[in-house]
C-alpha cells in the first residue's frame, strides 16, 4: 500500500477542491453551465463534522465536473475506495423533456438507471426550456416536472428541482444550493464513516507485525484532506493530532533501527512551515517515515490549519513546544548528524515561526491576554534563537564579544556542547585565519570595570570548549586530555595561557612566532587542538551543516554577528515587554545596553542601565544590582551626568557591604567625594535613605517646656567605608500628629566628620510648638551634594531594605509639652503699707517644676512710686506653711531646712534684679524698698464732712516681667497691685458744748495699718476762728504719750478749744487746721506695715504724719432770720408769674460794727435756665439796727420748666453764715406745673 | 512587591550564584501570571531553565517562596513550603519585624536549613 503513496501526494495536490458530478442527460450542460458555476464556491453551508454535529462552513470550494469527463472516468474501484475523498460530492442529474410519453418511455427508464446506483448522492434539476411567453411549451413542462417529481421524490426526500432556462427566479437557487449541500453532507457522513472504520481496523492491528504505519498514514491523512477541502479544519487538525501521536507512539517503539533523516543538503532549515518541503515519498523507508521530515511535516500541516483557523498564537505556542521538544530529540540524534546542526536548526526553526506568525498575527482583534500569551510566545522564541545563535558564536570564537551577564551566562553555561562523534579537525591551510582568531583572542581584553572591581567573569560554556573539543576527537583518548587539562580553571578564552608549558611568556613566544603556521596544521593528529584551532575548525564545520547563506554571513564577522545578536535580542526584549514580562524584558534590555556601550553609544546604553537597575533595586535583588550597577555608573561618567553618576555610586555604597569589597567600596567613596567636591554646576540633591540612617536614642524622649529650646542626639549610622567629612548636617524633625515635614531644618553643630558605624550627633533644637515630634530626614551636604535619608534603623545598620523608607519610626524624640505656667509672682502681703514711707514690699517667686536659673526680674513701679535703688533688694527662700508641714516633700523641706532663712542681697539696677543660682529651684522672697508718693495731705472727717474715702487712692501698680529659662526665652509678666495708706485715720467731732464757749473736741485716730503704733506726740494746729483754751500750744488736754495702738483699734484725744473772733469769715471757710503727729512703728514687714527702710543710718525711728481738719463753726449766736414766706398761689405754673418773698428779722444787735450802716446787701441767687428774675436780684435794703425789727423782700418770678425745681435762694453776702438763722428753711424744691393748655390751637368738635 | 528567596546552600555552586539569582527573578514573571489563576498556595514548578526548576509558594499575603532546584519530589518540595510558611508566619507574629524587610533571624536560618535536609 505505501506504493499509493506517491499516488496519494499528487492526487491530494491535484484536488483541492469538493467535486460535483454533472451527468448530462439531455444535452444541456453548456446551456445551464455558466450559471451554474457562478454559484460556486458555495456560499453557506451545514456539514457535519466528525462528531455528528452541525457545523456551518462559508465559501465551500467546489467544481462541477461532467460525469464524461476523463478526470471521473479513468478510475479503478479500489482506488475509488482509497482515495474516496477525491470522488464527487454529489452529482446533478440534467434533464429536460416536453413530451409526457418521451418522458415515460425513454427518460425515466434512463434515469432510474442512472440513480440505482445507491452510493451516489443525486438530485435532478429539471431544465425548462419553455419560453415564458410559450403557455403551451409551459404548461407542458410543468406536467412533465410533476411527473417527475412524483417519481423521483420520496417522501424523506425532495431529490427535484425545476430551472427555468428562460427567466430563472430566486427559489430555484436556494433549492439548488440546499440539495446539492444536503448531497454533499450526506456523502461526508458516508465517507467519514468509512474512513474511521478503515482507521479502527488498522489500529485494532497495531501491534501486529503486519501492521504498516504508512497504510494508517494515507487512511489518516485522506480523512483529513478530506475535512480539510470541506473547510472542517478543525477536525482535520484533530486528525493530524491524532496521527502524531499515533507516529510518536510508533517511532519510539523499540525494534528495528531506523533512519533518522536530516542528513540532506537544505535540512538544517527548519521546515516547519512548509508541508511540501519534500516530497513523502522521499522521506519513507521500509513503510516508515524518516522523523527528522516526518515530524517537521506533520507540524506545518498542523501549522497550515491553525493558520487557517486564524490562530497564529497557537501556532506559536505548538512551535515553541515542538523546537524545544524537537530540539531534545535531535540532540538524541546528534552523532549522527551534521556538526552544530541542532543549534541551527532550531535557530532557524524560530525565525521561521516568529516570521511567520507574525505576519499572521493581526493584533487588533485579540484579547488582551492572548495578546500578552502571542507576545511572550515571541519573546521565548527569540531568547531561544538568541541563545543558540551565541553558543554558534562561542563556538566559532566570538565568545569575547558575547557580555558575561548572569542572564547570558545562565543560558550559555548550561547548555551543554554540541556532541558530534567527532570534533571537526583543523581544515588544510587554515593557518591564516588560526592566525586572525588568534589575534582576535589576543587583543581581546576583558573590559576593565569602573572602580576596579575585580570579579570572576561568568562562564559562558557548561565546560570548557578546549577539553571538549580535544575530548571528542577521535584519537585523543579521555583520559590523557583529562591528565592534560586538569590544572586549568579559567575560563575557555583563557585557559590557553595554561597549556602545560607554564611559562606565559614563553607560550606567547611560541604562539605568535612559531604558532600555528607551519607544524600544526601538518601534524594535527598528535597534537590536541588550541584553542584558535578549535574556533577555526568550529567555523569550516558550521560552513558545511549552513545551508542559508544569509544565515551563514551572520556569522562571518564579529560585526554581523553582533548585528544579528542585537535583532534577537531587541526582538526578544520587546516582545517580552509587550507580553508584561517586565523582568524578562528589562533583563535583555541590559544586554542590549551591553552591546551599545560597547560600541561607545553610551546614551542609550545608560537609559537601559538605568531600566535594569531601577527594576533590581525595586525588587531587591541587590546580588543583580550590583552586577550591573558599575556599569550604569560608568555610563554617567563618561556622559558626563554628574548627578547620575553621584546617585550610582552612593546607590553602590549602599549595597550591602558583602557585595564588593572593602577596597571597592572604599573607591566608590572617594568617587563620591571626588565628584561632591568638583565644579558641579548645581548642587544635586540625593536620596541617600539605605546609605545613612538614623535614629533617635532609646532612652525616653527629650521632653521641653513650650518655648524651650534643647538639645536631641541622635545615633547616625554612616555606611560609608571611612570617615566622611560633611559640610553640614541637619535634622527634620516632623510633628507625629500631622504628615508634613513643614518645620524647619536643625543644623547640626558638632564635628561633621562621620566614622563608619555608628556616630552619636547633638542637635541644638530651637523652640518647637507643643506636641511630639518624631524623627524626619536627615539632611546634609557632602560639597555639593546635598543628600537626604529617610532611612530608620531600629537598632543598627542592618537593615538597609528599601521598605525601610517608608516606615516612620513610631517611637516620638521629643515631646515639647502645652504651655503651662512655670512660675508664679504673688505679693507676700496683703495688708497695706505705709505711704510716703521707704516701705519692703515682698514678691514670692514659686518656679513650678522648672528652673528659674539665669533668671531676671524686671520690677517697674508705676507712677507714684518709687523704688529706692540705693538700697539692696533681699532675697530669702520661703516656705510657706502648707510646704512645712507637708511630709510627702520630705526632700524639699531637707533642703530648704538645710539652709534655713537664707537671705541674699543684691542690687537693683534699672529695674532688674538677676536671682542668685539657689534661688532657681526654691520658692524665693524677693524684698525690695519702694516708697509710694502721696503729695496730697491727708484730711480728717468729721460728723459734717463724712469720710470719703477711696480704696483706689493708695493702690500703686508695680509691673513685673521675669525673664528665664537657658536662652531666656520664657517670660512671666505680671502686674500687682499693693496698697498703701496713711497711717491713721483721724476724725473729730464736739465731744461737748460748753456754756462758756468753750469745746471739747475729740480727735479719734484709727490705725489703718497692721502694726501697732506708738503715738509720741501729738499738736493741733487750730484754724482760724477757733483757739486752744489755755497754754495754747495745741497739746491735747491729757499727757497720755506715748499711747500705744494696736492694729485696726482706735484711741481718741481730747483738745479744749473755743472760738475766736467772727470777723475773718472768709478766712475761716477755707482754712484747716492742722494736725502732727508724731510716732513710731513696730510692724512685720511680713504682715504689712513696717517701720520704714533706713536711708541713712543715723536715721531716727520716728515718723510724722500730718493731717488736716476742717473744724466748722457751730452757728452758736445767730443775729439775722431768714424765712420764706408761703406762695400767694396754691400752685406755680409755667408763665405764671409769682411773688416770692423773704422776711428778713434782726435778732439781737450786733455790737460790732460788723455792719457799716442800716443798709443790708440782699442777692437772690436763681437759675436762670429755671427761672427769669423779674426786678432787681441783688440790692441794698433798709434795715434797722433795733432789735426785732423786720423787712420783707420781695422778687416776682416766672418759671420757665415744669417740673420739681430749686427755688431761688436769697442770699445776705455782708452777714457771715454762721450768724444767719433760716428759720423756718426755704423750700429745698418746689413743683412747676406745666402751662395751661391754649384753647386757640383748639379745634372745635 | 516581597519575594523571599530560600538560597538552600548545596544547591549552589558559587560562581552560580548571579545566574541562580537570575533564573529565579525572571521566574517571577511567569509567578505573576500563574498567582492569580489558582487558588492553591502552592504553584508548583512553574519555570525550568535546563535542568533547574522552579517551584514556588504563594502564601496569601503574596509573599513568594522560591526554591531553586534540580529535579526533586513534589511532596517534599510541598511540605517544605509549607512548613516555611509556618516559619514565616511565626516571624510575621513578631511585632519588631518589619514586613518585607530581610529575615536576619538565625534562628529561622537554621529551621529551614534543618527542613531543607528533610525534605529536599
Amino acid at each position: 500500500m505505501a506504493n499509493y503513496l506517491a499516488q496519494f501526494q499528487t492526487i491530494k495536490s491535484s484536488c483541492d477542491r469538493v467535486v460535483i458530478a454533472v451527468e448530462d442527460v439531455s444535452d444541456l450542460w453548456l446551456n445551464v453551465r455558466q450559471s451554474f458555476e457562478q454559484r460556486l464556491p458555495v456560499k453557506k453551508a451545514c456539514l457535519n463534522n466528525k462528531a455528528r454535529n452541525p457545523v456551518f462552513v462559508e465559501n465551500l470550494p467546489a467544481e462541477f465536473i461532467q460525469t464524461t469527463d476523463s478526470r471521473l472516468r479513468s478510475r479503478f474501484p479500489q482506488e475509488q475506495y482509497l482515495f474516496w475523498f477525491r470522488e464527487p460530492y454529489a452529482t446533478v442529474v440534467l434533464v429536460t423533456c416536453e413530451d409526457l410519453d418521451e418522458f415515460k418511455t425513454i427518460l425515466k427508464p434512463r434515469l432510474k438507471l442512472i440513480v440505482q446506483n445507491d452510493e451516489r448522492e443525486w438530485f435532478i434539476v429539471f431544465v425548462s426550456k419553455a419560453h415564458p411567453g410559450n403557455d403551451q411549451a409551459t404548461k407542458m413542462a410543468k406536467k412533465v416536472y410533476a411527473r417527475l417529481e412524483t417519481d423521483f421524490n420520496t417522501k424523506r426526500r425532495e431529490r427535484c428541482c425545476k430551472f427555468d432556462l428562460h427567466g430563472t427566479d430566486a427559489d430555484f437557487w436556494d433549492d439548488f444550493d440546499s440539495k446539492m449541500v444536503d448531497c454533499i453532507r450526506n456523502t461526508l457522513d458516508r465517507r467519514v464513516q468509512f474512513y474511521e472504520e478503515e482507521n479502527r481496523k488498522l489500529s485494532e492491528q497495531r501491534f501486529t507485525p503486519i501492521w504498516n504505519f504508512c497504510n494508517f498514514f494515507i487512511l489518516k491523512e485522506s480523512l483529513a484532506f478530506m475535512f480539510e477541502v470541506t473547510n472542517l479544519h478543525e477536525d482535520s487538525l484533530r486528525e493530524y493530532d491524532e496521527l502524531e501521536l499515533c507516529y510518536s507512539e510508533s517511532v519510539n517503539l523499540p525494534g528495528k533501527h531506523r533512519e533518522f533523516g536530516g542528513l540532506d543538503t537544505g535540512d538544517d532549515q527548519a521546515a516547519l512551515l512548509n508541508p511540501g518541503f519534500k516530497a513523502l515519498t522521499q522521506i519513507i523507508q521500509d513503510d516508515v517515515f524518516r522523523e527528522f521530515e516526518f515530524r517537521q511535516y506533520i507540524f506545518a500541516c498542523q501549522a497550515k490549519l491553525l493558520f487557517k483557523l486564524s490562530r497564529p498564537v497557537e501556532v506559536a505556542a505548538r512551535g515553541y513546544a515542538f523546537v524545544v521538544g524537537f530540539s531534545k530529540t535531535l540532540a538524541l540524534h546528534e552523532n549522527a548528524l551534521p556538526f552544530c546542526f541542532r543549534e541551527v536548526w532550531v535557530i532557524t526553526a524560530c525565525l521561521g515561526l516568529i516570521k511567520s506568525t507574525s505576519a499572521q498575527y493581526d493584533n487588533g482583534i485579540v484579547a488582551i491576554d492572548s495578546e500578552k500569551e502571542f507576545h511572550r510566545l515571541q519573546g521565548d522564541l527569540y531568547s531561544l534563537c538568541r541563545v543558540k545563535f551565541m553558543r554558534l558564536a562561542y563556538l566559532i570564537g566570538y565568545g569575547v564579544e558575547i557580555e558575561k551577564s548572569p542572564v547570558n551566562s545562565a543560558s550559555l553555561s548550561m547548555l551543554s556542547w554540541p556532541k558530534p562523534a567527532t570534533w571537526p579537525s583543523i581544515p588544510p591551510d587554515s593557518s591564516a585565519e588560526i592566525m586572525t582568531k588568534e589575534k582576535i583572542t589576543l587583543q581581546a581584553k576583558p573590559r576593565e570595570k569602573l572602580f576596579n572591581i575585580q570579579r570572576k567573569p561568568l562562564p559562558l560554556e557548561p565546560s570548557f570548549l578546549l577539553r571538549e573539543a580535544n575530548r571528542r576527537r577521535a584519537f585523543l583518548s579521555v583520559g590523557n586530555m583529562s591528565e592534560l587539562y586538569d590544572s586549568v580553571d579559567g575560563s575557555g578564552l583563557d585557559a590557553h595561557s595554561k597549556l602545560p608549558s607554564n611559562k606565559s611568556s614563553s607560550n606567547l613566544m611560541i604562539r605568535t612566532m612559531s604558532g600555528p603556521a607551519t607544524s600544526e596544521t601538518s601534524l594535527p593528529v598528535d597534537r590536541p587542538m588550541r584553542l584558535s584551532e578549535i574556533h577555526v575548525a568550529a567555523e569550516h564545520a558550521l560552513k558545511q551543516t549552513i545551508s542559508d547563506p544569509d544565515f551563514m554571513t551572520s556569522l562571518s564577522s564579529p560585526e554581523e554577528f553582533e548585528n544579528r545578536y542585537m535583532e534577537l535580542t531587541k526582538g526578544a526584549a520587546d516582545n517580552y515587554h509587550r507580553s508584561w514580562w517586565k523582568r524578562h524584558g528589562v533583563v535583555l534590555d541590559g544586554e542590549i545596553a551591553a552591546i551599545f556601550f560597547k560600541h561607545g553609544n553610551y546614551d542609550l546604553a545608560a537609559k537601559s542601565y538605568e531600566k535594569v537597575c531601577a527594576l533590581y533595586s525595586a525588587e531587591g535583588w541587590e546580588e543583580l544590582l550590583a552586577d550591573v550597577l558599575p556599569d550604569l555608573a560608568e555610563c554617567q561618567k563618561i556622559l558626563n551626568d554628574e548627578a547620575g553618576y553621584l546617585a550610582s555610586c552612593v546607590k553602590l555604597l549602599s549595597l550591602e557591604s558583602s557585595l564588593f569589597s572593602s577596597k571597592e567600596r572604599q573607591a566608590f567613596q572617594s568617587e563620591v567625594v571626588r565628584l561632591a567636591h568638583s565644579e558641579m554646576k548645581h548642587p544635586v540633591p540625593l536620596d541617600v535613605s539605605s546609605l545613612i540612617t538614623f535614629a533617635g536614642n532609646p532612652a525616653p524622649p527629650l521632653e521641653l517646656c513650650d518655648g524651650d529650646p534643647g538639645t536631641l542626639s541622635v545615633a547616625v549610622w554612616s555606611g560609608f567605608p571611612d570617615d566622611i567629612a560633611l559640610e553640614s548636617l541637619s535634622l527634620r524633625l516632623s510633628a507625629s500628629s500631622s504628615a508634613d515635614e513643614g518645620l524647619k531644618a536643625i543644623k547640626s553643630s558638632d564635628a561633621r566628620v562621620l566614622v563608619p558605624g555608628r556616630n552619636i550627633i547633638t542637635f541644638a533644637i530651637p523652640p518647637q510648638k507643643p506636641g511630639s515630634y518624631v524623627l524626619g530626614a536627615l539632611t546634609g551636604q557632602i560639597g555639593k551634594l546635598s543628600f537626604r535619608s529617610h532611612g530608620f534603623s531600629q537598632d543598627g545598620p542592618v537593615d538597609t531594605d528599601e521598605f525601610m523608607s517608608f516606615e516612620k519610626p513610631t517611637r516620638p524624640v521629643l515631646k515639647v509639652r502645652k504651655p503651662r505656667a512655670l512660675v508664679d509672682i504673688t505679693p507676700a502681703v496683703s495688708s497695706a503699707l505705709l505711704m510716703n514711707e521707704l516701705q519692703w514690699i515682698g514678691l514670692i517667686v514659686k518656679p513650678i517644676d522648672y528652673s528659674l536659673k539665669g533668671g531676671i526680674l524686671h520690677i517697674d513701679a508705676g507712677a507714684e512710686l518709687k523704688i529706692e535703688e540705693s538700697q539692696m533688694i533681699e532675697i530669702e527662700s520661703y516656705r510657706s506653711n502648707g510646704e512645712q508641714s507637708g511630709p510627702t516633700d520630705a526632700s524639699k523641706a531637707l533642703s530648704s531646712s538645710s539652709e534655713p532663712g537664707r537671705v541674699e542681697k543684691v542690687p537693683i539696677e534699672n529695674g532688674k534684679i538677676k536671682l542668685p543660682d539657689w534661688a532657681s529651684d526654691v520658692t524665693t522672697l524677693v524684698w525690695f524698698p519702694v516708697r509710694a508718693i502721696d503729695d496730697t495731705i491727708a484730711r480728717g472727717t468729721s460728723p459734717a464732712s463724712p469720710l470719703k474715702h477711696s480704696i483706689v487712692d493708695g493702690m500703686r501698680m508695680i509691673a513685673l516681667k521675669l525673664e528665664f529659662g537657658a536662652f531666656h526665652n520664657q517670660v512671666f509678666e505680671r502686674t500687682i497691685a499693693v496698697h498703701f495708706t496713711n497711717p491713721f485715720h483721724v476724725s473729730t467731732r464736739v465731744v461737748d458744748k460748753c456754756n462758756d464757749g468753750t469745746l471739747l473736741l475729740q480727735v479719734i485716730l484709727h490705725s489703718e495699718v497692721k502694726a501697732t503704733l506708738h503715738v509720741k506726740d501729738v499738736s493741733l494746729d487750730l484754724q482760724a476762728g477757733f483757739e486752744h483754751l489755755g497754754n495754747g500750744d495745741g497739746r491735747p488736754t491729757s499727757s497720755l504719750f506715748p499711747l500705744v495702738i494696736a492694729p485696726s483699734s482706735r484711741a481718741g484725744i481730747l483738745f479744749v478749744i473755743r472760738l475766736s473772733g467772727t470777723k475773718d469769715l472768709d478766712e475761716l471757710e477755707n482754712s484747716d487746721s492742722m494736725m502732727t503727729i508724731k510716732y513710731g512703728i513696730s510692724g512685720d514687714r511680713t504682715t504689712g506695715a513696717h517701720s520704714p527702710v533706713p536711708v541713712k543710718p543715723d536715721d531716727s525711728e520716728e515718723l510724722l504724719f500730718k493731717i488736716s481738719l476742717k473744724l466748722k463753726r457751730p452757728v452758736l449766736d445767730p443775729c439775722l432770720a431768714v424765712g420764706f414766706l408761703p406762695f400767694s398761689t396754691d400752685c406755680l405754673r409755667v408763665g405764671q408769674l409769682v411773688n416770692m418773698k423773704w422776711r428778713v428779722e434782726r435778732l439781737k444787735d450786733l455790737d460790732e460794727a460788723s455792719l457799716p450802716d442800716d443798709e443790708i446787701l440782699y442777692q437772690v441767687d436763681a437759675n436762670p435756665q429755671n427761672w427769669m428774675v423779674a426786678g432787681r436780684k441783688c440790692g441794698h435794703i433798709s434795715f434797722s439796727k433795733a432789735q426785732g425789727s423786720r423787712i420783707e423782700i420781695a422778687v416776682t418770678c416766672v418759671p420757665l420748666v415744669s417740673g420739681y425745681v430749686h427755688p431761688p435762694q436769697l442770699g445776705l453776702p455782708d452777714v457771715g453764715e454762721a450768724n444767719v438763722s433760716c428759720n423756718p428753711a426755704g423750700p429745698h424744691l418746689v413743683c412747676v406745673l406745666p402751662p395751661t393748655l391754649s384753647t386757640s390751637y383748639c379745634i372745635p368738635a | 512587591m516581597e519575594c523571599m528567596m530560600c538560597e538552600i546552600l548545596y544547591l549552589e555552586k558559587e560562581d552560580q550564584a548571579y545566574q541562580h539569582q537570575f533564573i529565579l527573578h525572571a521566574a517571577l514573571d511567569v509567578v505573576q501570571d500563574l498567582a492569580w489563576t489558582t487558588n492553591a498556595m502552592s504553584l508548583k514548578s512553574v519555570d525550568r531553565f535546563n535542568e533547574l526548576v522552579v517551584s514556588v509558594y504563594v502564601t496569601a499575603g503574596h509573599t513568594r517562596f522560591m526554591l531553586l532546584h534540580d529535579t526533586r519530589t513534589e511532596d517534599g518540595i510541598k511540605s517544605f513550603f509549607q512548613e516555611v510558611h509556618e516559619l514565616y508566619i511565626k516571624i510575621f507574629l513578631n511585632p519588631l519585624y518589619l514586613p518585607g524587610s530581610r529575615i536576619t533571624s538565625s534562628h529561622f536560618d537554621t529551621k529551614v536549613r534543618a527542613l531543607a535536609r528533610k525534605y529536599l
